[in-house]
C-alpha cells in the first residue's frame, strides 16, 4: 500500500506561493493536527515579482475561504475594487473608440441569450442593454455600500491591488491562522530519486527539506519543474507579439481625486497601455512589442500618455515571454504562477490561474503517490485547457480591430498569426453567437461565454440573426432588457462613489455580515 | 438644517421647549437607535434589534417603532400611558457638545409656546432641563459602552440577519431588511468561558432582553392592522 500524501512543500514565496500555501492549508485544515503539513521555503534574497495587479472576482471566494478579512485585505494590499475594464481605441482608434466588458454577467443571462435580441434592434452598446456595470464604472461608483457585508457585492467586483504588499499580507494570514510552516533558505540543490519524484530540497540555511508533494513556484527560473525536471517551455510569441513592459507608479493629483474601479486599457502603435487604480497611487504601464518599436520611443509613448506632469518618473523595464511550461505537473512536482507561464496582463490572468490551479491541487490532492498520475493527467488537461483559452480569449482583442495605423496591428489579423480554434470560432459567430452549449461548459471555465460576447460585441463585431430565431424568447428577453435598464438606474442613484466608499473602508472597515 | 450651540443661562435664559411627543417634531421614525442601559424598560414594549449605520456601516442598537419610513406605532401610547419613551427620543433638540449640553436652535421644538422652560426665576436649571442633563449623562457613556456590547457579540459571531416579513390586513406585505438578531443557536454553541464572561459582564441578560423582545414584532403588526379597522372614534391628545 502507498504511503498517505502527508506533506506539500511550496518552493518561493510571491503571490503564487503564497496564495497556493493558503488556498491548500485552508482546505485540508482538518488534517493538520494528524500530521498533514505544508511548507513553504522562500529565499530571503530573490525579490517578488509583482505580477498583475488586477484580478478575477474569483479572488473573493479564494480570501473568504482562506478565512480572510475583506477589510484587513483592502487595508493592507492597499487594494481596491475593481468592476471590469475599459477597452480604449481597439477598435478603431477613434477618440470616442471604447467599450466595456464588466463583470457582471448579462441580465438572464442562465435564461436568455440577450445578444442575438440586441444585434436585432438594440440601439445602446451591448454592455449597456444588458448591465448596469459600465455605467457604473462610467460614473465613478463603488459596486456595494457600506453597509453591505464583506465579500458580498452589488454589483460583482474584482480587485486592484499591490501585489508586494499582498504576497506579505497572506504571509502573515498563512503562518499566523492557517499553520503554514515557513522556512527562509535558499535553494541549492534538488534530490530526487531513481524514479525522478522529488525527494526533497536541500537549502543553504535550513538544511534538506524533504516532502510528498512539490509546488514549483520559483517564477520564471522554474528551478524545480524547469531546470530539474527538464519540462521545457512553448512559446506563443506567434500569436501574441509583446515581449516587454514599461512599468511605472503615478501618484495622484490629491488624496481624494478620483479612483476609478475599472482597470483602463488605451491601444498605442506596437501594444496597449494598462492604467489601475490603487487606493494611493496608479498602476500603469506600456506593454508593447520590441519588434514593431524601436528603442526610446515606448518611453516617449508611455509618457505622453501620462502627460507632462510626470515626467520626473522614470519607468522600470520587465522584458516578458509569452508562453507556459509542455508540461504542468510532472512526477510529484506541479508547478503555478510565473514557473507555469506567462501572458500579458491584458485580461488579469496571472492570479486567477494562480487560484485556479491551486483550488484544482487543493480539491483533487492525490491521497498518496500511487494515484498521483491520475490526478496530474487531470490537472495537465485542464491546464493545457484553459491556457489555449486564454490566449484565445488575448488574441481575439487583437484580431477584432480595424486598425491598420501600424505593422503592429496589421501583423496581428494576418490568418497566421491566429490559432485554428479561435479562426474556427469566429467563422460559428458569424452565424450564432456564444451563449451556453456553446463549447465553454467547463466548471470553472476561465472565460465563459459572457466575456466572449461582450468583447466580440463591444468590439463591433456582427452576429447575423434570423428575425424568426428570436420570436420565443423575444418576451423574456424584453423583460431582462428592462430589469437590466430598472437596475443601472435604482444603482446609479444608490451607490456612492469610488473614492468615498474606499475612504470609509479604510476608516470604518466592512462588517463580516 | 441645524443650528447647535452651547446652552447657557445667559443667553438662552428665556428658552422655551416643547418636550412632549409628536409626530410633527421628531418622533415620526420606525426605528431609533437605543443604547443598552435602556434595555430592561425598552424590552417591556419594544422590539429591540440591531442595524447598520447607512454612513459607516458600524453596527448600533434600535428599536422598531413601525414598518414605513416615519410610522412610529407609538405615539399614542408614549403621550397617553407614559409608556418609557427611548432617550435619543426624549433629547429633543438637546445634543452633547464635548462637556456641555448643546441645543440645536432651529429645532422646531424650541419655540416660545412650549411648555417647559429651561431656566427658572434665578437662572437656575429648571427640573425638565436637570431631566435632559440626567439622561445625557445615560446615552453618552450608554454609545460607547453599547458599542463594546455590540463588538463583543460580533467578535463571539453571535449575531445573524433577520428579515421581517408581515402581511397586514389591507392585503399588502412588508419585507424589512437591513436588520439583524443575536442568533440562538451560536449562542447555544459557546463554550463556558465565553457565557461565563457574558454573564458577568452582564451581556447574557441583555441578550435574552433582546432575544424576547422579538416577540414585539408581532404585537407591532397587530397594532398596524388596527389601523385599517373602520375608524372607532378615538381618544383625543395624540401629538
Amino acid at each position: 500500500m502507498s504511503q498517505r500524501l502527508q506533506s506539500v512543500v511550496i518552493v518561493g514565496g510571491g503571490t503564487a506561493g503564497w496564495l497556493t500555501a493558503g488556498i491548500i492549508a485552508a482546505r485540508h485544515q482538518g488534517r493538520m493536527t494528524s500530521g498533514f503539513s505544508v511548507t513553504l521555503v522562500e529565499s530571503p534574497t530573490v525579490p517578488i515579482i509583482g505580477v498583475g495587479e488586477g484580478t478575477w472576482p474569483t479572488l473573493r471566494s479564494s480570501l473568504q475561504k482562506m478565512g480572510v478579512s475583506e477589510t484587513e485585505f483592502f487595508r493592507h494590499c492597499n487594494a481596491a475594487f475593481k468592476q471590469g475594464a475599459k477597452f480604449a481605441k481597439w477598435t478603431t482608434g477613434a477618440d470616442d473608440d471604447a467599450y466595456y466588458p464588466p463583470l457582471m454577467l448579462p441580465q438572464g443571462f442562465t435564461q436568455v441569450n440577450l445578444a442575438p435580441h440586441w444585434l436585432c434592434k438594440g440601439d445602446g452598446t451591448f454592455c449597456d442593454t444588458v448591465s448596469p456595470q459600465g455605467q457604473l464604472c462610467e460614473d465613478g461608483l463603488a459596486p456595494k455600500m457600506i453597509t453591505t457585508p464583506e465579500y458580498k457585492a452589488m454589483a460583482n467586483y474584482a480587485y486592484h491591488l499591490d501585489a508586494g504588499k499582498f504576497a506579505g499580507f497572506l504571509q502573515q494570514h498563512c503562518t499566523k491562522k492557517l499553520g503554514v510552516r515557513h522556512v527562509l533558505a535558499d535553494v541549492t540543490s534538488v534530490n530526487q530519486d531513481e524514479q525522478g519524484d522529488i525527494k526533497s530540497v536541500h537549502t543553504q540555511q535550513a538544511g534538506e527539506i524533504a516532502g510528498d508533494l512539490f509546488v514549483d513556484c520559483t517564477g520564471f527560473a522554474s528551478l524545480l519543474l524547469g531546470k530539474t525536471l527538464g519540462v521545457g517551455f512553448k512559446d506563443c510569441q506567434d500569436v501574441l507579439f509583446c515581449d516587454a513592459a514599461l512599468a511605472l507608479q503615478v501618484p495622484y493629483a490629491s488624496p481624494d481625486a478620483p479612483l476609478a474601479s475599472h482597470t483602463m486599457s488605451t491601444v498605442q502603435t506596437a501594444g496597449w497601455i494598462w492604467d489601475i487604480g490603487l487606493p494611493t497611487r496608479r498602476g500603469t504601464g506600456y506593454v508593447y512589442s520590441t519588434r514593431h518599436a524601436s528603442d526610446d520611443q515606448p518611453c516617449a509613448t508611455l509618457m505622453s500618455y501620462l502627460g507632462p506632469e510626470h515626467r520626473h518618473l522614470t519607468p522600470r523595464k520587465i522584458k516578458i515571454r509569452a508562453g507556459h511550461r509542455t508540461t504542468f505537473w510532472k512526477y510529484n512536482c506541479v508547478a503555478v504562477g510565473l514557473a507555469a507561464g506567462f501572458l500579458e496582463p491584458l485580461e488579469s490572468s496571472a492570479i486567477v490561474l494562480i487560484e485556479l490551479s491551486a483550488k484544482l491541487i487543493a480539491e483533487q490532492l492525490p491521497a498518496n503517490r500511487e494515484v498521483m498520475d491520475i490526478i496530474a493527467a487531470r490537472f495537465n488537461d485542464v491546464t493545457h485547457y484553459r491556457w489555449g483559452r486564454i490566449i484565445d480569449f488575448l488574441k481575439l482583442h487583437y484580431v477584432l480591430t480595424q486598425r491598420r495605423d501600424s505593422a503592429f496591428w496589421r501583423d496581428n489579423v494576418d490568418p497566421a498569426t491566429v490559432p485554428e480554434r479561435l479562426k474556427n470560432l469566429l467563422k460559428l459567430w458569424k452565424y450564432q453567437s456564444p451563449w451556453f452549449f456553446d463549447e465553454f461548459d467547463r466548471l470553472e471555465e476561465v472565460f465563459p461565454a459572457a466575456s466572449y460576447q461582450y468583447v466580440l460585441y463591444g468590439m463591433g463585431f456582427r452576429t447575423e440573426v434570423e428575425q424568426g430565431d428570436n420570436a420565443g424568447t423575444a418576451a423574456a428577453a424584453a423583460r431582462y432588457m428592462n430589469d437590466a435598464a430598472v437596475l443601472t438606474k435604482q444603482m446609479r442613484s444608490q451607490l456612492p462613489k469610488n473614492r468615498d466608499l474606499m475612504n470609509k473602508i479604510f476608516e470604518y472597515g466592512l462588517q463580516p455580515i | 438644517m441645524t443650528n447647535i450651540v452651547i446652552l447657557n443661562n445667559e443667553a438662552h435664559r428665556k428658552l422655551r421647549v416643547h418636550a412632549q411627543p409628536s409626530l410633527d417634531l421628531g418622533d415620526n421614525q420606525r426605528f431609533v437607535a437605543v443604547v443598552i442601559s435602556e434595555f430592561p424598560a425598552l424590552a417591556l414594549h419594544y422590539p429591540i434589534l440591531f442595524s447598520k449605520d447607512a454612513d459607516t456601516g458600524q453596527f448600533y442598537c434600535g428599536v422598531m417603532l413601525g414598518f414605513d419610513v416615519g410610522e412610529n406605532l407609538f405615539i399614542e401610547a408614549q403621550c397617553d400611558e407614559n409608556l418609557y419613551r427611548p432617550l435619543n427620543l426624549q433629547r429633543g433638540p438637546f445634543y452633547t457638545s464635548g462637556d456641555d449640553l448643546g441645543i440645536d436652535l432651529d429645532n422646531p421644538r424650541v419655540t416660545a409656546a412650549g411648555e417647559q422652560a429651561l431656566f427658572g426665576e434665578a437662572n437656575e436649571p429648571s427640573l425638565y432641563l436637570q431631566s435632559v442633563m440626567g439622561l445625557m449623562r445615560e446615552l453618552k457613556p450608554g454609545l460607547e459602552r453599547t458599542k463594546v456590547f455590540i463588538n463583543t457579540l460580533m467578535e463571539l459571531k453571535l449575531i445573524e440577519p433577520l428579515t421581517i416579513k408581515s402581511h397586514f390586513d389591507d392585503g399588502s406585505q412588508r419585507e424589512l431588511t437591513g436588520l439583524y438578531t443575536v442568533n440562538r443557536e451560536a449562542l447555544a454553541g459557546l463554550n463556558d468561558a465565553a457565557v461565563l464572561d457574558l454573564f458577568r459582564r452582564g451581556y447574557l441578560q441583555l441578550i435574552y432582553l433582546q432575544r424576547a423582545s422579538l416577540n414585539h414584532v408581532a404585537t407591532l403588526a397587530q397594532k398596524k392592522n388596527r389601523r385599517f379597522l373602520p375608524q372607532l372614534p378615538r381618544r383625543s391628545g395624540v401629538g
